[in-house]
């Protein structure tokens, strides 16, 4: 009996320290997540305008952004963007991750710092570095390619080159996060895998096959989610090199919403998008989440 | 953590109460915040440049009679424009503040391109600025949605009277006074390299009138490291800088006047998309653009034979291309026929409102007029650091400064005033969406896209936005 209630109360007492440690976030959250986010619910369904009555219009605002072309172009347009940087930082970052792996301990930690400098550079900065870098007359990469005799491209004014362009910064700034990470997660993989791997007779190859990667699956699926998430979102790279341009090759989302917020007199439309893009990074995360199928590494 | 025998369930209603009561205080101080004023901070200015000031604001203000009444302060939002402006703005807000002891204006100079965030934020959280700078092109829209006053019961009725009669029309909407005006540029000037022409074998004091004549020079004087021509190039600046263009080839713009629906499937117009993409693809404009159509930076560094700008360039040149200056010829930008009489470009320009929810319209419109409206010595004062690249809104400015020296003996300004200003028309006051139709319309003919499949895309835009947004039959002006 006296044993019993002790640990009930022990109980108890644990939640309530529980509770007390997660109020701060919680409080944060709530203040800045729950209630913008209903709030933003709420107005999405009004003409709301600083000046005047909101003017409740049902799902107009949706209809609004559901029928505009350039809304889906510019989803389109994000997921193309994704679709070129995440899975390019993936494969550099754990190439990358594997080389720094058997380096000395020393000039590892003067790599890993090296690497890390392009993820603590603002991503306005960073547009400034690339747009001087793909500046058409007097660009560092129009200058290379004269070296060869090429003619200059217009980098970030042809439909055909915009987007890559800018996906290039893009995979700058994440690599050294992605690398870091992933350098993590190979640490973490048991040297003795490999010891017993390689006694029988196991190639490097196999060893990455059948060790690393299936391994190394929590840390990927964790770097595509928000490396997906993070890249669709992505609009500051191209509100400063290209504002959207050439046409709207490089409006994403996030663009598009920003351009709806600056121009449009009422406010509800860009409101609207905000949560229809909400929808959408929702769904794709889900997709990976079931393609790769999270399950808990077997080891230890 | 003694804290025992609470009941779970109690703890929980208390800390969801908690946490409901301090985030309803914590939005409810963020909605009060608005209504207190910014704290009386001494930013507005550098006090050196008192002894300019000074000079300007000599009438005799009392300042013993004012009693210590509250002092009140008045935000001031003005776009950065070039550093020339900005200096003019500090200096008679300045002069302003020390005139007289009720108002006390502060200033905040906001870049271009955070402007509309900026200022969608703060009128969400009721803290807009008092008075603003504001683009004729707005005027309309913001009277409508009330965002900002009429200011015929705020300023002296006089002060209207001074202004000619097109910018008078700029600034009002259903027969009131919304914005006080500053001044008026056209969008499109053409400059060119004199010494250029002449190296190309081109007469130098003949620059080309017709769209083929420019397209022709164009490429004779394109070298290798001189581009032949440069104009907007993107759909962001096609939007507001073709205006003029529109009209020189198709008479009106993409809008029929009650803006029922798109007027823009015609051969002006086909023509219009015809030059754009002509002069992209002849080899003679550089594939991505030197610098953005406001800053004449290629042009200034010598690597463009002719440039399309607005008039303010003329400042930019003269300010921070000194060298170039004497090189340089300007002209009415080529006409698609050469008749040098249809309009070119558009008439621009900036005002000052006061804010829809101003605490103090009252003190804001007096600073207004004070500025804009009053001594015409300090709108001189600006037209003459602008290096008489802007044109003055009203008459007594233009009366007086005909006595000034420098403006009197400046060829550019008087071929300005006299070729194309009186040719210019005024902004559209039509959502930007409808601009921005058409000037993607034009991007993408200038990248390859087929004139025809252009202008039937930009018109299927335009009547979409049309339908959707129910623009029939609202243009407040008509």
């Amino acid at each position: 009996m006296m044993a019993k209630s002790n640990t009930v109360s022990k109980f108890k007492q644990d939640n309530k320290t529980a509770y007390l440690l997660l109020a701060p976030i919680v409080i944060l959250l709530t203040i800045f997540v729950v209630i913008p986010f209903f709030y933003a619910l709420v107005v999405s369904f009004y003409d709301w305008s600083f000046y005047q009555e909101s003017k409740f219009v049902g799902f107009r605002n949706y209809y609004l952004v559901l029928t505009d072309d350039l809304f889906l172009e510019s989803v389109w347009t994000g997921l193309k963007f994704a679709l070129m940087v995440v899975p390019a930082m993936l494969i550099l970052s754990f190439l990358f991750a594997s080389v720094v792996k058997n380096l000395s301990p020393r000039f590892s930690g003067f790599v890993k710092t090296s690497i890390y400098i392009p993820t603590i550079i603002s991503g306005i900065v960073a547009s400034v570095i690339f747009v001087f870098i793909y500046d058409y007359t007097a660009g560092l990469a129009n200058y290379i390619l004269g070296w060869f005799g090429v003619e200059p491209v217009a980098w970030l004014a042809e439909v055909r080159t915009a987007l890559p362009s800018i996906a290039v910064p893009a995979i700058w700034l994440g690599f050294g996060l992605t690398s870091l990470i992933m350098l993590s997660g190979l640490h973490d993989i048991p040297e003795s895998y490999y010891e017993a791997a390689e006694l029988e007779g196991a190639g490097t190859w196999a060893k990455m096959r059948y060790i690393t990667i299936p391994l190394m699956r929590n840390v990927i699926l964790y770097l595509l989610v928000t490396g997906f998430t993070a890249q669709i979102s992505q609009f500051e790279l191209s509100l400063v090199m290209t504002n959207g341009g050439p046409l709207s090759e490089t409006v994403t989302p996030n663009l598009y919403i920003l351009n709806h917020f600056r121009n449009d007199v009422m406010v509800g439309n860009s409101i609207a998008a905000s949560l229809l893009l909400f929808v959408v990074l929702g769904s794709i995360s889900a997709v990976i989440f079931r393609v790769l199928n999270s399950e808990k590494a077997v080891d230890g | 953590m003694q804290l025992q025998n609470g009941k779970k369930l109690k703890s929980l209603t208390v800390l969801s109460s908690a946490l409901l009561t301090l985030s309803l205080a914590a939005t409810a101080c963020g909605g009060s915040n608005g209504g207190g004023n910014a704290s009386p901070s001494a930013s507005g200015g550098n006090s050196p440049s008192a002894s300019a000031g000074a000079s300007a604001s000599a009438s005799a203000s009392p300042s013993e009679s004012a009693e210590p009444a509250e002092k009140v302060t008045i935000d001031f939002w003005a776009q950065k424009f070039e550093d020339t402006t900005d200096a003019w703005f500090k200096k008679y807000v300045d002069a302003y503040n020390k005139s007289q002891n009720n108002v006390q204006i502060k200033l905040t100079i906001v870049p271009g391109d955070a402007w509309d965030q900026k200022m969608k934020a703060a009128q969400a959280a009721g803290k807009a600025p008092e008075i603003r700078t504001l683009s004729y092109g707005n005027i309309a829209t913001s009277a409508k949605t009330g965002q900002i006053l009429p200011l015929n019961d705020l300023m002296d009725p006089a002060v209207f009277d001074d202004l000619y009669d097109n910018v008078k029309d700029f600034v009002t909407v259903d027969g009131k006074y919304y914005a006080y005006p500053k001044l008026v540029e056209p969008s499109t000037v053409m400059y060119y390299r004199k010494d250029l022409f002449q190296a190309a074998g081109l007469d130098p004091e003949k620059p080309p009138t017709t769209w083929a004549e420019l397209l022709e020079d164009a490429k004779l004087l394109t070298k290798k490291g001189v581009f032949g021509f440069s104009i907007a190039q993107n759909a962001g600046d096609l939007g507001w800088s073709s205006w003029g263009l529109q009209y020189n080839a198709a008479g009106h713009l993409a809008l029929t006047d009650d803006w029922s629906k798109a007027d823009i499937n015609n051969d002006g117009y086909k023509a219009l998309f015809k030059f754009y993409q002509d002069a992209y693809q002849s080899g003679a404009m550089p594939k991505q653009q030197l610098a953005g159509y406001t800053d004449i930076k290629g042009f200034g560094e010598g690597k463009v034979a002719i440039q399309i700008n607005g008039s303010w360039a003329m400042g930019q040149l003269r300010n921070t291309y000194k060298d170039m200056v004497g090189k340089v010829g300007i002209a009415p930008m080529a006409s698609i026929d050469g008749d040098q009489t249809k309009p070119t470009a558009t008439l621009g320009g900036w005002t000052l409102a006061v804010d829809g929810k101003a605490k103090h319209p009252k003190e804001a419109a007096g600073f207004i007029q004070y500025l804009l409206a009053g001594d015409p010595a300090i709108m001189i004062d600006f037209f003459k650091t602008a290096q008489f690249s802007k044109f003055s809104p009203r008459k007594s400015v233009d009366e007086a400064m005909k006595s000034d020296p420098d403006a009197s003996k400046d060829e550019w300004r008087a071929l300005i005033a006299e070729k194309i200003i009186p040719y210019a028309k005024a902004e559209p006051i039509y959502p930007w969406d409808v601009a921005m139709a058409v000037s993607t319309g034009i991007e993408s003919a200038m990248k390859g896209t087929s004139v025809d499949k252009a202008i039937a895309k930009a018109e299927k835009d335009i009547n979409d936005f049309v339908a959707k947004n129910k623009l029939a039959g609202t243009n407040p002006k008509s």
